[in-house]
């Protein structure tokens, strides 16, 4: 039951001592959502678009002995401030064979290595999604547990697999067969990839399809449709959105990746991340890494904007 | 409505089984999920262009007798026979039969056209065949116009026709139908109901359809399988379903039934006579009854098979009149809905049906009134 108030007497006054400062606020144009906002702008602001164009700077300037190692970008001579843009580091990037090689094999590899990733990751994501309820995340937990453990020393154990005496050798020394080479090849690297980037694929591939209504693949079914063609025509196409999101998931961070090729590559495996590395720490050249950087950054934009299109799409549907 | 008046007596399959083969034949089907018995013992047989439905409340394994039948579920004991042929182990997608699914189940990235040409492609038909089928069915379900939209972009009842037309298109001998109407607000189903017996008729195929909504049963049926807790309580024309239900459960369960418990005092090859202290009277029933002097058994009888008056009626045997309080009165414009307390305390809900209009000498509350019922009104029930 209510009881009714007295009409003549005025309801209680809050005290709101943040009325004051909110009031203060909005008179100078701000509000409570421009506050909010304001924290991850400000973040990206200082910790991305600042240091990026820092780099993009650098990457102008030509390479020079002492601290900084680069040339300056300004200048002061008599009294008027000088401009020196140096593009020179761009353009070694298209006629140094070394550099677009590394372009070049840094997207074969990581797009090979997105391939197996989905074809490995596919059955798992769809086995777990149609796994019975109280098992999902017990299997979800289990895609995520190599996060428990270091990168760095998970990368490591891979080599005590492959290795020339390593598990996988002493195994199938077993049966006579003689000891593989893996480490140092392009093989390892792709085992690393793979294994390091296996859940990212997962798990966009499993929340698409355990949204997927199962009276669909009974409809497909119902009219006549054989296993593979469901999974084909209803299936494949309905899991479009997940398989594009982790295979840019997959794809991006793979061509940048530098850990997995140091430790597990060869000399002969050839990726910007390394390359990248090289010139900035052994060549002390910082204009041209920077070059490098940028460069790779327009690289990976492309899948970038694809990525957001696709997930457009879901949030449409 | 009169219903379906080309049928007549003859071509009703089901009254002469003897010359008559069942279209689907099922065999003390079973079906247990884990120790939950869905389905328990069903043997059922449907004749070829009926329109059967299986009516049930939820969990009463309705629907997983449709999902055997499409395949999607396999008997754990029982026979499933269509068209002469054993189902039991015929995978869903090798079966001549389609179902219309509750939800439409429509492929969201394909179009009308694409949803209803799905099952003419997987059979692998030549492109201008496909076509003309998709034209046609569209035709049918009066969606010309709708061909190349998505089903996201359709209204409920045109999801609902989609649906219908993607599963008619392959030409089934069998349709199931899983609670067609039941996503459809009420206007927009009764006039699908209408349209959907049509096509059934002109089509000439064979529906099942599932649904827990008795008057859509009725509309719709040919036959009736009433079923409960897994099990068929009862098989029969929707007349028979609803005026001579077997059991307590069906009286009940279809439309509303006042029932009380009696004892048989006199049993007679043409007649019994019922005493019932819930009642406050004898109940002269004018036909036999299978039962024994002194058995417990329940009566049950229709609202509208009953009449109020305010003198009191006579009666040859001196039953079949008793005598209580105007408790309640819903007025639902074609009928007044009486609900009297008896002496016992019994209530008991009678429908007078308004023919006067605006009667001013109309039996109003808290009125003491004569209920009088005619000699074969009520059912005599021992389940």
């Amino acid at each position: 039951m209510t009881i009714a108030r007295d009409p003549t007497i005025p309801p209680p006054r809050r005290l709101k001592p943040w009325n004051a400062v909110e009031r203060g606020l909005a008179k100078v144009g701000i509000t409570g959502r421009m506050l909010v906002l304001a924290a991850p702008v400000l973040w990206l602001l200082v910790f991305f678009l600042i240091p990026l164009a820092v780099v993009f700077g650098i990457s102008l300037t030509t390479k020079q002995f002492g601290r900084p190692p680069y040339s300056p970008l300004l200048t002061t001579e008599e009294g008027t401030v000088q401009l020196t843009l140096q593009f020179n580091n761009y353009i070694r990037l298209f006629t140094d064979n070394l550099y677009v090689a590394a372009y070049l094999s840094s997207i074969r590899i990581a797009a090979i290595s997105t391939v197996i990733t989905l074809l490995v990751g596919y059955p798992m994501a769809y086995a777990i999604a149609r796994a019975p309820d109280r098992w999902r995340n017990i299997f979800l937990m289990l895609v995520v547990l190599p996060f428990f453990t270091s990168f760095l020393l998970r990368v490591y154990a891979l080599t005590g697999f492959m290795r020339g005496n390593g598990v996988i050798n002493q195994f199938l020394g077993l049966f006579g067969i003689p000891p593989l080479v893996m480490m140092q090849t392009d093989f390892a690297v792709y085992v690393g990839i793979v294994y390091t980037y296996l859940p990212f694929m997962i798990l966009p591939l499993y929340t698409t399809l355990v949204k997927l209504d199962t009276s669909l693949f009974e409809a497909s079914a119902d009219l006549g449709a054989r296993p593979i063609h469901t999974f084909l025509f209803v299936t494949l196409p309905l899991s479009l959105p997940g398989i594009v999101a982790g295979s840019m998931l997959v794809f991006i961070p793979a061509i940048g990746e530098f850990v997995i090729p140091s430790l597990l590559g060869g000399p002969e495996t050839l990726m910007i991340g390394r390359v990248l590395w090289d010139e900035f720490f052994a060549a002390t050249n910082w204009p041209r890494a920077a070059a490098v950087a940028v460069a790779m950054l327009v690289v990976v934009v492309v899948p970038i904007m694809l990525l957001q299109r696709a997930q457009g799409a879901v949030v449409e549907k | 409505m009169a219903k379906k008046p080309q049928l007549a007596i003859d071509t009703r399959p089901w009254r002469d089984t003897a010359n008559n083969k069942p279209f689907v034949r099922i065999r003390n089907v079973s079906k247990k999920f884990g120790d939950v018995l869905a389905v328990h013992d069903v043997s059922l047989d449907i004749y070829k262009s009926e329109l059967f439905c299986l009516l049930g409340g939820s969990g009463s394994g309705k629907s997983t007798l449709l999902r055997m039948l499409a395949g999607f579920e396999t008997p754990t004991s029982g026979t499933i026979e269509i068209d002469g042929q054993d189902m039991t182990e015929v995978p869903p997608y090798a079966r001549p039969v389609n179902m219309m699914f509750q939800s439409y189940a429509l492929f969201p990235h394909m179009s009308v056209e694409q949803n209803i040409a799905y099952g003419l492609k997987r059979d692998g038909l030549p492109k201008a065949e496909i076509a003309a089928r998709v034209a046609e069915l569209l035709a049918l379900v009066k969606l010309q116009d709708y061909g190349k939209r998505k089903p996201h972009q359709l209204s409920g009842g045109q999801r609902q026709r989609v649906a219908l037309a993607r599963a008619l298109a392959k030409r089934p001998k069998l349709l199931l139908l899983d609670e067609p109407l039941g996503a459809l607000d009420k206007k927009l189903r009764e006039e699908t109901q209408f349209e959907l017996v049509k096509i059934q008729e002109s089509l000439g195929v064979t529906f099942i359809v599932v649904t827990h909504d008795q008057e859509e049963a009725m509309t719709l049926a040919t036959r009736i399988g009433v079923m409960n807790q897994g099990e068929i309580a009862m098989v029969g024309e929707p007349t028979d379903i609803y005026e001579f239900p077997n059991s307590r459960f069906v009286a009940s369960f279809i439309g509303s039934a006042n029932m009380v418990e009696g004892i048989v005092t006199e049993d007679e090859p043409g007649h019994v006579r019922i005493r019932s202290a819930e009642l406050g009277c004898d109940i002269y029933v004018a036909h036999g009854v299978d039962c024994a002097p002194d058995q417990l058994l329940w009566w049950a009888i229709r609202p509208e098979k009953m009449v109020l008056s305010r003198e009191k009626p006579t009666h040859p045997h001196g039953a079949n009149v008793t005598s209580g309080i105007v408790e309640e009165i819903a007025y639902l414009g074609d009928i007044s809905l009486y609900q009297v307390a008896l002496d016992s305390g019994k209530r008991i809900r009678v429908s007078q049906t308004n023919s006067v209009r605006g009667n001013p000498d109309a039996i109003t509350w808290e009125e003491r009134v004569y209920i009088s019922w005619g000699d074969s009104s009520g059912s005599v029930l021992t389940v």
